[in-house]
């Protein structure tokens, strides 16, 4: 009994996990190819900053969680070591999503470059629970010049 | 500077690998592992039954007996010595580079005895009970002591003998810790030790030869399962068997075996009866209620 519950949440777990993931992926690549024309640049403290009339700060954040299947997955990694994999896509589809969301803000607003962006993370859901939910936030945040 | 926009490359960050494929990978390095150490354990706990050295054997059986001798122990008493004796008088001189043999009494109307690792022959009272020749008793013991010889207790402790052997070699198991205490949970159950139909009947030989040894004959010695079989067939169902003989091959099956034994090694199983001393079922040979 307890064995067909594991192999259901594993199954599920793959599959919509799966879907949801690839949906996201072409709805990433999509609006990624949508704001392209709007630079993303980062300067060293000692470069001279493009000269603008207006700047503002953008922030974009997401959170995202795994399905059971990386859980497990992830957790066998665990008593090997190596490379999680499975995470990988996770966190990939994290970061792009919240620099998304924060460079649409910043088209929205009119911005025609987006300086100095910084992405930042932290966990959240349990830690020291051996199965617990494991989620991360995203954040992206730069300066949007006119 | 121009800008001019780039299709951002896929797949940097994230491995081309299919997940399932990954997870199928895992899955089997961690299967084969543990099937790897679980074949090692019992690789190294078979190597280990026959080179444990006494010292280790000892300290095991130090471990052990708690667990497996759960009071109501009797400390003191008359009785023991009495057993011990009977037991060094069965003695072989095989098994001098053993740990020496110790005698324990415990409180219980079982008709039932034990021998653990490290020599500790538990015996319960329902047993003392139970028999009414010395040359039963006697039978009963020197059956243990072929479980002893034959190192069936350290055989079936299975792969848990490797780590009361690591734990007592790296000096864990000696005090009475809580790691002891852990190590005995890892153990399991030890008053269920089974053994084989093999490891009985092969201890059950070793005990007739012992019997033969001490009093010249194997008579009477095997009453106490003849009295079992009869109250069998006279009832026409099997009787709610001690323990002892439960656990152990038929008691018909049984009997037959040994006297084809003795009719080959040409042991005579007649012979006069060895008297019990007085009041072997009460505390101290006192008088009792039994
Ligand atoms: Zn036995």
């Amino acid at each position: 009994m307890e064995l067909l519950v594991f192999l259901t949440l594993l199954t599920l777990g793959y599959f919509v996990g799966l879907h949801l993931e690839r949906r996201h992926f072409e709805d990433i690549k999509r609006r990624e190819h949508k704001t392209l024309f709007v630079p993303i640049a980062n300067f060293g403290a000692k470069q001279p900053l493009p000269t603008a009339q207006t700047a503002q700060l953008f922030m974009g954040s997401v959170v995202v969680s795994t399905d059971y299947f990386k859980s497990f997955t992830a957790s066998l990694r665990n008593l090997v070591g190596g490379r999680i994999v499975v995470y990988e896509s996770l966190l990939d589809r994290g970061r792009r999503e919240a620099l998304l969301r924060m460079k649409e803000q910043a088209i929205a607003a009119g911005a025609t470059q987006i300086v100095n962006v910084r992405l930042e993370t932290s966990n959240i859901g349990s830690q020291t629970a051996n199965n617990g939910m494991v989620a991360i936030e995203v954040i992206a945040y730069g300066t949007g010049i006119r | 500077m121009k800008y001019t926009p780039k299709e951002i490359p896929e797949e940097i960050n994230v491995t081309p690998v299919h997940p399932l494929v990954n997870f199928a990978h895992l899955l089997a390095t961690v299967a084969i592992a543990t099937v790897a150490i679980y074949a090692g354990l019992g690789f190294v706990a078979v190597g280990l039954v026959s080179h444990l050295s006494p010292e280790t054997e000892q300290k095991i059986g130090q471990v052990l007996l708690p667990a497996a001798a759960p009071p109501p122990l009797i400390l003191e008493d008359d009785r023991t010595q009495y057993l011990e004796q009977l037991l060094i008088s069965l003695q072989p001189s095989t098994l001098q580079f053993r740990p020496p043999l110790t005698i324990h009494l415990v409180d219980e109307p079982a008709v039932n005895a034990a021998i653990l690792p490290g020599g500790h022959v538990l015996i319960m009272t329902g047993l003392l009970e139970a028999v009414e020749s010395e040359n039963e008793l006697a039978f009963v013991l020197a059956h243990e002591l072929g479980h002893f010889e034959a190192r069936d207790p350290l055989r079936a402790m299975g792969r848990s003998l490797v780590f009361l052997a690591l734990a007592s070699a790296l000096g864990l198991g000696s005090s009475s810790s809580n790691g002891s205490s852990a190590l005995i949970t890892l153990t399991g159950n030890l008053n269920e030790l089974h053994y084989s139909r093999k490891q009985e009947s092969a201890a059950d030989q070793y005990a007739l030869s012992l019997i033969v040894q001490k009093y010249q004959h194997g008579g009477h010695s095997l009453d106490f399962f003849k009295r079992l079989q009869e109250q069998e067939t006279a009832l026409g169902f099997p009787v709610h068997q001690p323990e002892l003989l439960s656990t152990h091959p038929l008691t018909q099956n049984r009997i037959d075996n040994l006297t084809q034994l003795a009719r080959q090694q040409g042991w005579s199983l007649e012979g006069e009866a060895t008297p019990l001393p007085e009041g072997l079922a009460c505390p101290n040979f006192e008088e009792c209620d039994f």
